[in-house]
């Protein structure tokens, strides 16, 4: 590319330490790594030193938080992130459209044991319906210049937890039979029963005993704070919680009729753990493109037809995929992809694909970035088991 | 006099005034020279007539060279005015990138301060903003940033510090772009919001810019830069090249 | 109102869990902490700067667990922690350009901000910042703005955030607030901050006289009749290892100089058994207290400090 050849020539005369090459033309400084002149035989690097498809040292520390149910401490490179998991309660007799919607629950419930991937729905809905999962991402930690202390939170850190919370539901990682605590009403038909009307309900023409009902549900606020931000929030926000809720246990709770409250039970040995549903795995890519030029001319949206013309035309030389990006590449890409993939069986499951800002990645690159992410998949289950 | 330590911390004391002068980086009380930054301490030799002791000073850079003293006190011999801190002061060089070109002034921002020892040691990196590992990892493009510019020190560049030489002929438009970086040097620290540099040497002005079809362009002379695509002339304040 | 900007839980809300064990607590089922320290000894701090590439200066400081907490922690019992210990993380921004709504300033202009994480401590904390979380960051503010060269800052601003992880407890969890009660543990929070901040400025090379680090010490009962027992001297206590504690007292100090940049003492201190022929009053003895656990933290500070430069040097 002509604006290549010509950016390139212009720096040695300039005679600029290349940290002041980095600030002052971080884009012709980026393309020079990426780049390198045919005559030399270096290789094609990032600045940062990586190869394109090479996500950063990544290390997770989970339990390491006294007041919390679950934590844990992902970093990728500078990047870091704390996610600390609490539990709170949520009486059914809080719900406002509870009694309304029990009926339609239970028979659910029955359904439930039938088909897993029923199960699987009814689970997003109860989950989702209840609002039992509360992600928020805090990036008012100071962890980049720029952001406010607080400031209330800003635009990214509202897309980054309304996507954690999305992904949550997406792929039911969490059970919502490990948030209920169920009460079995003793079988004493008439004498004990406190709330006539539920009694009624649920009782009066059952003759093996009452039905276990719902008492209430496990709330998890699930809190991330951004330590540090060099880029790739959202991989590092997503490993974090998904470190935290393998680590988090949740104490014996049970309805106590005598006080008509929820009691719990702080002996470690009757909590338990909540079992997840598989390891969905975030992968985050931005597109590189070599066009210095670009963010200045006007933007044309090609045709298809056009855009085939040009790939033969100007061959493949013209971007380069990055794989989790750092602070500055973020800067300079337009356009971002993100894959969450699990593995069953050996099988690699697409769980989410995300792409935005430019119309560079064609399938061929998302079928490629798929296998990249599959690879970060088993070297992420390997970080997460040791954590 | 009593031995220096190689690395001093905040609040550590380095030595006496009566053997001493306090330069950069150090504080004084009750006629002790004491380090006010942590790093390493460097006494550069006394100069006759003007400075009777040697100076004692903690270095913000941090190099290798600096722990070796003799190399240091060469390079600093020359060096005209020790600085205090980073900040843009009178007299420094700055690199910054134009964001607003009105009628009587230019405003920019400030990308770097250049340090003066550098183009005298030109293989040493200048200060403490200059790492790499750190430039990395934060935003790099400060178009796709509207915050960024908050973030840097804000310059103007009025119509009569453009040039030296027909100042009165001077049309803005023809100096400066949005988006040309642009070398000056600091004549004042300015009001409250900005920074006041001139151009008018033949060493400053435009360094860097990118023509109309955004191509990046070259100095043809003294008063205009050539797009080497299209063969476009444009006229610019150009800095000499070095 | 609903906060729009986040994502809000059940409508209803959400009640923390009751256990059954706080229930009946006439048995005492969990053991109360206990201090294992010597009145003068502190506790360990872990002190390390310049993690966060993105900030111009930063450090992460952690408080060792007190004896309880480490025995809980390796032979996890009970759900319930009985204590918990500090963790901070700081970072410094700047020397940056002041806002352009600012007025000229000659001098550098401090801005602190501390903000607890949600899941900091015993209690869930709000996203908003509380009075007591803007309490801190104003005596953080006074603590560090006596120990920096602000003249040397011309037109420009720092701002320093600390983010606490985790917090101390102010008293034990399984006592009921009483009426000597006050939030004892932002004292030991605001002396971590002192430290931490320090020690984020140092990294951020921003001119100070002396490195300011933060003590505590306070005057505790421990007997359960407190109207008759004595109230004693201890340094760096942690609330939850005590009955009751009478009067506690922060200071930032500076110890090349031997000065204070901020004092905030709580409580009531007339009434402490000091050493025979000690004749300082007893809100002396709990300064100087406070002081020498300062000295203690400003050990750990240099080091630290020290250690970042030299490992900066060998890479150079």
């Amino acid at each position: 590319m002509a604006s290549t050849a010509a950016s390139a020539p212009a720096v040695p005369s300039l005679n600029l330490p290349p940290s002041q090459f980095a600030r002052l033309q971080p884009h012709a400084y980026l393309l020079a790594h990426l780049s390198p002149p045919s005559a030399s035989t270096q290789p094609s690097v990032r600045a940062n030193g990586r190869a394109a498809s090479q996500f950063r040292v990544t290390s997770a520390n989970a339990g390491s938080l006294t007041h919390t149910n679950g934590s844990a401490v992902v970093r990728i490179g500078d990047t870091a992130a704390v996610c600390g998991v609490r539990a709170e309660l949520l009486h059914t007799a809080d719900i406002a459209s509870w009694s309304v919607s029990n009926a339609s629950d239970e028979e659910a419930d029955s359904a439930t044991q039938k088909g897993a991937s029923q199960n699987a729905d009814d689970d997003r809905n109860q989950v989702q319906d209840l609002h039992l999962l509360v992600p928020n991402l805090s990036l008012s930690t100071g962890c980049a210049p720029g952001l406010t202390p607080g400031a209330p939170p800003s635009t990214l850190a509202q897309s980054l937890s309304h996507e954690i919370l999305s992904l949550l539901h997406t792929t039911n990682l969490v059970k919502a039979d490990d948030l209920r605590i169920w009460y079995q009403p003793p079988n004493l038909e008439s004498e004990e029963f406190r709330n006539a009307a539920e009694g009624m309900e649920v009782d009066s023409e059952q003759n093996g005993g009452p039905e276990p009902e719902i008492k209430a549900f496990w709330v998890l606020y699930i809190d991330i704070m951004i330590i540090s931000w060099a880029g790739n929030a959202f991989d590092a926000a997503w490993s974090s919680v998904l470190a935290a809720l393998r680590d988090t246990k949740l104490p014996k709770a049970w309805w106590d009729a005598d006080n008509e409250t929820i009691l719990c039970s702080d002996d470690i040995a009757d909590a338990r753990k909540l079992s997840l549903r598989g390891l969905p795995i975030s992968s985050s890519f931005c597109s590189f493109e070599a066009d210095a030029a670009a963010g200045w001319r006007a933007v044309v949206i090609p045709s298809p037809e056009e855009l085939k013309s040009q790939g033969q035309k100007e061959g493949s030389q013209q971007r380069w995929i990055l794989a989790d990006p750092d602070g500055y590449e973020e800067g300079l890409c337009e356009e971002r992809a993100l894959i969450v993939v699990d593995n069953e069986d050996g099988k690699t499951v697409i769980l989410k694909m995300d792409k935005l800002g430019g119309w560079g990645m064609d399938s061929d690159d998302l079928r490629q970035l798929v296998d990249v992410s599959a690879e970060r998949w088993q070297e992420m289950k390997q970080i997460l088991d040791q954590c | 006099m009593a031995s220096l330590p190689q690395i001093a911390i905040p609040g550590q004391r380095l030595g006496s005034l009566s053997s001493y002068s306090a330069g950069p980086g150090t504080h004084v009380q009750e006629s002790f020279i004491y380090a006010s930054i942590a790093g390493p301490v460097i006494a550069d030799p006394a100069q006759p007539k003007i400075q009777p002791k040697p100076t004692l000073r903690v270095s913000r850079v941090i190099s290798p060279k600096d722990l070796q003293p003799q190399n240091a006190s060469t390079s600093d011999a020359a060096k005209p005015k020790p600085r205090y801190n980073t900040l843009p002061a009178i007299e420094s060089n700055v690199l910054a990138r134009v964001t607003r070109v009105q009628k009587r002034q230019a405003i920019v921002s400030i990308l770097v301060v250049l340090d003066e020892s550098e183009h005298l040691t030109s293989s040493q990196t200048a200060s403490d903003n200059d790492n790499i590992a750190s430039i990395l990892t934060s935003a790099a493009n400060p178009e796709n940033h509207s915050g960024t510019d908050d973030l840097r020190f804000q310059a103007l560049i009025r119509k009569e510090d453009v040039r030296a030489v027909e100042k009165d002929r001077v049309v803005m438009d023809e100096m400066f772009r949005v988006g040309d970086i642009v070398r000056g040097s600091v004549i004042s620290l300015g009001d409250q919001s900005s920074y006041y540099i001139t151009t008018a040497r033949n060493d400053l002005g435009v360094v860097m810019a990118r023509s109309e079809a955004g191509n990046m362009m070259f100095p043809i002379s003294w008063k205009e830069m050539r797009d080497p695509v299209t063969g476009a002339g444009e006229p610019r304040k150009v800095a000499r090249p070095f | 109102m609903a906060d729009r900007r986040r994502i809000n839980g059940p409508p209803g809300g959400t009640r923390p869990p009751v256990y059954a064990s706080l229930q009946e607590s006439t048995t005492g089922a969990a053991q109360r902490a206990q201090r294992q320290r010597q009145p003068a000894e502190l506790r360990k701090i872990f002190l390390q700067t310049g993690m966060i590439p993105t900030a111009s200066g930063s450090s992460y400081l952690e408080f060792e667990p007190s004896a309880s907490l480490a025995a809980a922690r390796a032979n996890p019992k009970s759900l319930i922690p009985p204590s918990s210990a500090l963790k901070v993380a700081c970072t410094v921004h700047g020397p940056k350009p002041l806002p352009r709504s600012a007025a000229f300033s000659p001098n550098l202009v401090l801005t602190t901000h501390v903000k607890y994480a949600p899941f900091a401590a015993r209690k869930r904390r709000g996203h908003i910042r509380d009075a007591s979380e803007r309490d801190l960051g104003v005596h953080l503010e006074t603590a560090l703005r006596g120990a920096i060269i602000a003249e040397r800052w011309p037109k420009s601003g720092l701002e320093i955030t600390l983010t606490i992880i985790e917090a101390e407890d102010d008293r034990w969890w399984g006592d009921a607030p009483d009426s000597h009660d006050a939030s004892w543990g932002l004292m030991n929070v605001l002396a971590g901050c002192i430290t931490a901040a320090s020690a984020a400025i140092a990294d951020a090379h921003i001119d100070c006289l002396d490195l300011v680090s933060g003590g505590v010490a306070a005057l505790v009962s421990d007997e359960s009749n407190s109207a008759s027992s004595i109230p004693r001297l201890m340094l760096d206590v942690d609330p939850a290892e005590h009955r009751s504690i009478l009067s506690a007292c922060v200071v930032a100090y500076m110890p090349a100089r031997d000065e204070i940049t901020e004092i905030w003492l709580k409580g009531d201190s007339s009434r402490a058994a000091l050493e025979k022929g000690d004749d300082r009053s007893s809100h002396e003895a709990l300064i100087d207290g406070a002081v020498d656990a300062a000295r203690g933290a400003n050990t750990v500070l240099s080091e630290a400090v020290r250690e970042s430069i030299t490992r900066s040097i060998a890479q150079a």
